[in-house]
């Protein structure tokens, strides 16, 4: 384990660590850098806590989230990601969209 | 579920239209575009921005505007008035303002020669001044541009004395949308993508419902055709002087996806915000190129604007920007996301037929646009367009 980034009852999902991202464009890079298999697994992981995820980060004021809490935050924003590679699309890309990095997002 | 099963009932509500073929050659002329350089975005109120953006003294943003061979200095004085300029030094007309956004600590130095300038525009330091001849500084501030404020949306216009004011230019608009909570929401979210299409082009194809459930066939598969196999067509057209705004219903047969329903659970917010909505979702096209949209939400509605900024005849950018109410709660932060990431799914979507509208546009195999009754509004604005032009003379009819 590479450590307690994550509060413990999450911990669980610290092999994804890697999808604490904060920033939009990052997340989409990570989405379209990985194998369907592996957005399966991280998908497969956190959808079914992201009730308790959410009922644990809702505890706190959004824009002062503490230490743990951020990078869980992050990750429940990477589920958004992936969410309709798994449920639509079977694949990481949009199906029939221009290329990825031509949709700018100005951060 | 409510849906409109008259047929053709736009076109009896505006026979003015008429229902004929479009033509499609103000698209891909060259001519054409040079003179919408004039006749169009030298003669609308065009939209640069919010206030929003710049809402302390001395906070200001660039706004190139291409297509009138300038670029705008959209700053708040420390007086607190939001104004517009060139960003043009007076001295030998070389760029001033180079970041495009900050904030004014007391003077811009042009690059070139250090003249200077406050966040009003006034000429306030030339360096060796005295060696320069009967130069009066009063009379060499920065060269304003018409700037006015609508609920929070700042517009420019290029003519130094416009014959209709901003409110009255927005018309039916204005009636519509004043006093409607703009400033409750926050900018969220800005794209830019630059496309090898016409503004128009671009403009068009957002321009209407009727193309949701097949170019969106993969993203929101089964949303917008309901299950007696009707088609979702508009809920309300009401066309403006230069404007247009459409509406919709949402399907509410279609099933969420398993996020879809985990978010609303999710979204525990009560704010219940909303806007002045005319159906669940609304489009209202500004003429020339800007658009407001308007989204029912469970809770909130929340809203975008695009801007269709031409670059040339088959180039231009569409920018996003994505306002949400302020978000109080994790679960109610990650549902906008989520609805916003499924929007720019569709968005990526339409910006492949963008470009390949334009190339189809171009070879000149067809030269007119065939347009059914729910796309009225593309009528309309085309017919707009030639009245500005100068060339409306019932063509269509």
């Amino acid at each position: 384990m590479p450590g307690a980034l994550l509060p413990r009852q999450f911990q669980n999902l610290e092999p994804y660590i890697d999808w604490t991202l904060t920033k939009e464009s990052e997340r989409r890079a990570k989405r379209l850098s990985s194998t369907m298999e592996e957005i399966q697994a991280f998908y497969d992981t956190i959808f079914p806590q992201m009730e308790a995820i959410v009922a644990y980060l809702d505890q706190f004021p959004l824009d002062q989230l503490p230490e743990g809490a951020q990078p869980l935050y992050s990750l429940t924003l990477s589920l958004v990601e992936v969410t309709s590679a798994v449920e639509l699309y079977h694949q990481p890309h949009i199906i029939e969209a221009i290329v990825p990095a031509r949709f700018r997002r100005v951060e | 579920m409510e849906t409109v099963t008259e047929n053709k009932r736009w076109a009896k509500e505006y026979p003015e239209l008429g229902t004929g073929p479009v033509p499609s050659e103000s698209c891909i002329s060259p001519e054409y575009f040079e003179l919408e350089r004039e006749r169009v975005f030298r003669r609308t109120w065009l939209n640069v921005g919010r206030v929003d953006a710049i809402p302390n003294p001395g906070d200001y943003f660039l706004r190139a505007l291409a297509v009138c061979k300038t670029s705008i200095l959209v700053i708040r004085g420390t007086d607190g008035v939001v104004r517009g300029f060139h960003n043009v030094c007076s001295h030998r007309s070389n760029k001033l303002v180079w970041e495009e956004t900050g904030t004014c600590r007391g003077a811009f130095a042009c690059h070139f020669h250090s003249w200077a300038y406050n966040a009003q525009g006034q000429l306030t330091g030339v360096p060796d001044e005295d060696n320069f001849h009967d130069l009066k500084k009063s009379e060499l501030g920065l060269t304003p541009v018409t700037t006015d404020i609508w609920e929070g949306f700042i517009f420019v216009h290029l003519d130094s004395d416009p014959q209709e004011g901003l409110v009255e230019y927005l018309g039916g608009v204005a009636d519509q949308l004043s006093g409607g909570a703009f400033h409750k929401r926050t900018l969220t979210h800005t794209y830019k993508v630059e496309e090898n299409a016409n503004w128009k082009v671009a403009l068009d194809a957002q321009n209407e419902s009727y193309h949701l459930p097949f170019q969106h066939r993969y993203s929101f598969p089964g949303m917008f055709v309901l299950e007696d196999n009707r088609y979702l067509r508009l809920s309300g057209v009401k066309l403006y002087n230069h404007h247009a705004v459409w509406s919709t219903t949402y399907n509410s047969e279609s099933t969420p996806t398993p996020t879809g329903a985990l978010m609303n659970k999710l979204n525990t917010a009560t704010t219940n915000s909303r806007l002045p909505m005319l159906g669940d979702f609304d489009f209202f096209v500004i003429f020339p190129n800007f658009v407001i949209l308007q989204f029912r939400g469970i809770e909130d509605d929340h809203y975008m604007t695009y801007n269709f900024w031409p670059l040339a005849v088959d180039r231009c950018i569409w920018e996003i920007n994505v306002h949400f109410p302020p978000a109080q709660t994790a679960g109610q932060k990650l549902s906008q996301e989520y609805l916003n990431h499924r929007i720019c799914d569709v968005l990526q979507e339409d910006a492949v037929a963008h470009e390949t509208l334009q190339i189809g546009l171009t070879s000149r195999a067809k030269t007119h646009l065939m347009l059914q009754d729910d796309e009225i509004q593309i009528r309309q604005f085309h017919k707009v367009l030639e009245d500005y032009m100068g060339f409306f003379n019932g063509r269509g009819q």
